[in-house]
């Protein structure tokens, strides 16, 4: 066993660091995306593949940096936000998208989105509601455990 | 779980920042145990062990 003295563990700060190059990364990437990765054909999709996929390795480095210097506590903290969080906020996400779009009603909110935005509107309402439910898991587990 | 960690660092006259330094873990961290409202892994409770100079069964009971 390392008897060393062990080092700080990360805060604030390098959270605010990591979200800060992994919002610039993904700019990078958009603009890319946006300059390069215009019109059709598998040139395009290639292109665009091309650019996410380094964003999201670069995204999952600075992610793993992080993780390894947090303390037990935080990560323990983020493993029951991200089950039940996560799980819920799918969960509920999943009841509001089908009570939406099953009705006519549903139909009629989502007329002149094309497919991609329909699959793009789907996945990110759904994502959203599993961040939102992962943000309050997190606070609770904080809040329950001061 | 229960603890003495509170004690053990009162009879030192160290803050809860002072524990987490020697322990590598945030103030927090130390609060939620101190509190038992987090139970440490075992590497940690070695830790906390190692830094008070206490078998760990002398610092955690059931």
């Amino acid at each position: 066993m390392n008897q060393s003295r062990p080092r700080r563990p990360f805060g604030l700060r390098a959270y605010a660091g990591t979200m800060l190059a992994t919002v610039v990364v993904a700019a990078i990437a958009g603009a890319g995306s946006a300059i390069f990765g215009e019109g059709s054909g598998w040139a395009a999709v290639g292109i665009n593949a091309a650019f996410f996929t380094v964003a999201m390795a670069a995204g999952m480095t600075a992610c793993v940096w992080w993780w390894r210097g947090i303390d037990e506590a935080a990560r323990e903290a983020h493993k029951v936000a991200w089950w039940w969080g996560g799980s819920g906020g799918m969960a509920v996400g999943g009841v509001i998208l089908l009570s939406v779009v099953l009705p006519d009603e549903g139909a009629a909110l989502l007329e002149g989105l094309s497919g991609p935005d329909l699959f793009a509107a789907g996945m990110g309402a759904v994502a959203g509601c599993q961040v939102l439910g992962y943000t309050i898991a997190w606070a609770v587990w904080w809040l329950r455990h001061r | 779980m229960n603890n003495r960690l509170k004690v053990l660092r009162a009879e030192r006259d160290w803050s809860q920042a002072d524990l987490a330094e020697q322990l590598g873990v945030s103030r927090q961290t130390v609060n939620a145990l101190e509190t038992g409202r987090y139970d440490p892994s075992l590497p940690l409770a070695f830790r906390i062990a190692r830094v008070f100079g206490h078998p760990i069964e002398s610092i955690f009971s059931e």
